[in-house]
């Protein structure tokens, strides 16, 4: 079921002359898990300000094209409507936590939308339980590590019950460490809970492992929109855009991939990928 | 070869307050012309033991000498003129209307003559490509070039050692592999480089060096090479060698060395391999 | 000293008590502690508010402040007992000559003096440790019809010097990194050497400011109709509480007009 549809979108800021987003069409599916990568200034997050209404409610610019959420027309919804659908994740920790504790936090999102308090409580405990932060319920935010701070974020954006969660590079301030929390809790909420994921990120060895597709943007427009397994495939123009590709997948790439022995995007792909033309 | 120490740090702890140390006991020794790597979990103390190497913190005891004078009593305005800094984020910095004034910031601070700054200014934005960029308002440039304008500000100043705090964070691939690249040339030109970073495969590309923190403390100091040939070491600070590497090990019945590098190198190997057993297209 | 008096989290009856009655508590301990002189009162005040603190378990943590402030105490008790020459002489400080005396009733009212001084901060501290920011805002909010945008704003500024303060430490370290310092005797050199500091902080603030609007706004902030996690209402603990203490202090005046408690 398309979730998200987005036809021909086309977004210039106010005093630029070129669009920042040139006729973007893309449909996400309920239940996917989407990768956005490329360059810097290649629209990713223009994109992602068009998906949570911070594009036209918060910045404007000449807007062209349409979205539609399940039938209704993006661009006609507030953004505390389109927040009950797409839950954002920013980029910088410290500039999304509003207050001063964990739970407050939590409660932020729900209260605007005027949840009845004791349904506020069960969300808080749900949000806290799926991104494994329940211990720090009672912490001041100030004390968190950088990987549980957008832990914290993602609860935050999840207790208003999103369908959609979009992140816009998440990890880019996190440690391994940080990153691979993250990663793993993003695939437990849409594994298990079937939460649709939208992540931009950088970090392409992570998106090879995780997302079922992989969208790259160059200079406002999509220029690859498949299966990781393809988007790796295509190592020319993704040099060409600038789009780091997974050491495995390069790897195989210099050697050669056929309908047998296909892209490896993971290490463990990579050691069957190595054994089975050793062995041949 | 002669090998002339220039930053040491002998038994170095520091702590804030009453607070458990962030540094304990770390003794080392950083010789000129090496490329080194500091990596660690997030907390480990990599940030804290940088800053002393430039006197923007004082060890609460043991000693560092830099050039082989004790920090203790120089300000970090005069260190300044042996280590430059480059801190992660260059908007931390940047305050400047023009990119040309903000890279000779630095050395009016030092009371040059006015044709010296010129003339190290013009060679510091050729050495970062960013001539063009002279009369730039620098929030016009992208983030990745603000990092090259901020390194450029440091390299003006023409120091022998180079600090970079995480250069790459929150760069594309192309900003971070300018910036490398860069910091490749000012090694090869004789600058002593020591980089903070979380990108192991940048470490792996750059460095010949990587000194491994753990809770305040050195858990490894060595070639990258034997560093990364034991994932159960980087395990301890919640890190994995590159991926290429990590291919590598699990290819050891193989007789693939665990010290794999690069993809190039591995491809090298597999090839050699396979033309040995007869396998190889 | 700021850190000391920050909330601590505790699942105490005090914690739980409505922010209002604690501020009602603290009014009540300011009052009594000025109404009487008595170091008898005095001492029995403080004694209540230390037990309030042990309640409210935060008496550990308040420890260094608690010793602190006893430090500033006795300067107190010092001070009163040797300046205070009224009544029985106990002994002189300078014998011979018979100069400086120091009388019971000094070493008394200095008793007094520093176990009202205590009482009065310590009965701040324990309100503010006990109380979170955040509901005394709200509680304010809700009492005196304060528009809730206001009180937001306040919190979330509240919330972001932390992190401000972090930022110029970050900026200072990486213009001192090239050789800045700020100083020079001419005023107006040294104005213009905060620049390096100022400008940079500046745009970092508007910069993270736009990306919290952000954060807000995609979390449907003004969206209507708001609801509160905590209850800011007043239970019925705290009706009878306040109902005490305002009992308490009226029949205390009550006490001070009929002479007691006074020396």
């Amino acid at each position: 079921m398309t979730l998200l549809k987005i036809e021909n979108l086309t977004f210039s800021y106010p005093q630029s002359i070129q669009p920042a987003l040139k006729n973007i069409n893309l449909a996400i599916k309920k239940g996917s898990f989407t990768g956005i990568t490329g360059p810097t200034g290649a629209g990713k997050s223009t994109l992602a300000y068009c998906l949570n209404g911070i594009i036209p409610h918060f910045q404007g610019g000449k807007l062209g094209g349409q979205i539609n959420l399940r039938g209704d027309s993006l661009f006609t919804l507030g953004t505390a409507q389109i927040s009950r659908v797409v839950g954002s994740v920013f980029q910088d920790p410290d500039a999304q936590i509003i207050s001063a504790d964990v739970e407050q936090e939590v409660a932020f999102g729900p209260e605007n939308l005027g949840v009845p308090p004791e349904e506020i409580e069960q969300r808080i405990a749900e949000a806290l339980y799926l991104t494994g932060i329940s211990g720090l319920r009672r912490r001041p935010t100030t004390v968190l590590s950088g990987g549980q701070k957008q832990r914290l974020a993602i609860a935050a954006a999840l207790a208003v019950l999103p369908e959609i969660l979009l992140l816009d590079e998440p990890t880019s301030e996190l440690d391994p460490a940080g990153t691979e929390e993250i990663f793993q809790v993003l695939k437990k909420l849409n594994r298990e809970h079937g939460i649709t994921i939208i992540i931009i990120e950088q970090k392409t060895e992570q998106l090879a492992t995780h997302a079922d597709r992989i969208v790259v943007l160059n200079e406002g427009a999509v220029v690859m929109d498949d299966h990781p397994r393809q988007v790796f495939s295509k190592q020319q123009t993704l040099e060409a855009v600038g789009v780091r590709i997974p050491q495995v997948a390069g790897l195989a790439g210099m050697i050669g991939v056929n309908d047998r022995t296909p892209l490896p995007l993971t290490v463990e792909q990579a050691h069957r990928f190595i054994e089975r033309i050793l062995r041949r | 070869m002669n090998r002339q120490v220039l930053i040491k740090a002998e038994n170095l702890t520091f702590k804030y307050g009453t607070e458990p140390p962030v540094l304990r006991n770390i003794s080392l020794e950083i010789a000129r012309g090496e490329c080194v790597a500091v990596i660690g979990q997030n907390g480990a103390g990599k940030t804290t033991l940088a800053k002393h190497f430039n006197g923007m913190l004082k060890p609460v005891s043991g000693k560092v000498y830099v050039g082989g004078r004790d920090t203790e009593r120089l300000k970090v305005s005069v260190l300044a003129r042996t280590v430059g800094y480059v801190f992660q984020n260059p908007d931390h910095q940047i305050f400047h209307d023009t990119v040309g004034k903000e890279v000779a910031f630095g050395l009016k601070n030092f009371d040059l003559p006015g044709k010296v700054i010129e003339e190290r200014v013009t060679a510091a934005l050729e050495t970062v490509g960013l001539t063009a960029h002279h009369a730039t308002y620098p929030f016009n440039l992208s983030k990745g070039q603000r990092q090259r304008v901020a390194l450029a500000s440091v390299l003006a100043m023409q120091t022998e050692v180079i600090v970079l705090d995480e250069p790459t964070t929150g760069q594309d691939y192309r900003e971070s592999m300018q910036i490398m690249n860069l910091v490749k040339k000012l090694n090869q030109n004789g600058h002593t480089v020591i980089f903070i970073t979380h990108d192991m495969a940048l470490v792996a590309e750059f460095a010949q060096r990587a000194i491994v923190l753990c809770n305040g403390e050195i858990l490894a100091d060595g070639g990258v090479r034997s560093i990364f040939s034991r994932p159960e070491l980087l395990k301890e600070t919640f890190l994995k060698p590159p991926q290429i590497t990590a291919l590598a090990q699990s290819l050891n019945r193989y007789a693939i060395p665990p010290d794999v590098l690069k993809v190039k190198e591995m491809y090298e190997l597999l090839k050699a391999r396979g033309e040995e057993i007869g396998c190889f297209s | 000293m700021a850190a000391l008096v920050e909330y601590i989290h505790e699942d105490s009856p005090v914690h739980r008590l409505n922010a209002l009655t604690k501020i009602f508590w603290a009014l009540f301990t300011l009052g009594f502690g000025l109404l009487f002189n008595d170091y008898r009162y005095l001492l029995a005040l403080l004694a209540s508010v230390l037990l309030v603190a042990a309640s409210a378990r935060v008496l550990q943590s308040l420890l260094p402040v608690i010793s602190g402030l006893t430090v500033f105490a006795m300067i107190l008790f010092l001070i009163q007992a040797l300046f205070y020459n009224q009544g029985q002489v106990l002994f002189y400080l300078i014998p011979g000559v018979d100069r400086v005396p120091v009388t019971v009733q000094g070493l008394l009212s200095g008793l007094a003096m520093a176990a009202r001084m205590m009482t009065i901060i310590l009965s701040f501290l324990v309100f503010l440790t006990a109380t979170r920011t955040q509901d005394i805002v709200l509680t304010l909010v809700e009492k005196f019809k304060i528009p809730y945008d206001y009180a937001f704003m306040f919190l979330t500024a509240l919330r972001f010097i932390p992190s401000f303060l972090n930022e110029v430490k970050m900026v200072s370290d990486a213009q001192q990194a090239r050789g800045h310092s700020i100083g020079g005797i001419n005023p107006f050199k040294k104005i213009k050497s905060y620049a390096p500091v100022t400008i940079p902080l500046v745009l970092l603030s508007i910069n993270k400011a736009e990306n919290i609007a952000m954060a807000m706004e995609t979390r449907g902030y003004c969206g209507g109709n708001r609801t509160c996690l905590r209850d800011t209402r007043m239970g019925r603990t705290d009706y009878l509480l306040t109902a005490a203490l305002i009992l308490l202090l009226a029949s205390s005046a009550t006490a001070r007009a009929a002479g007691y408690g006074v020396m």
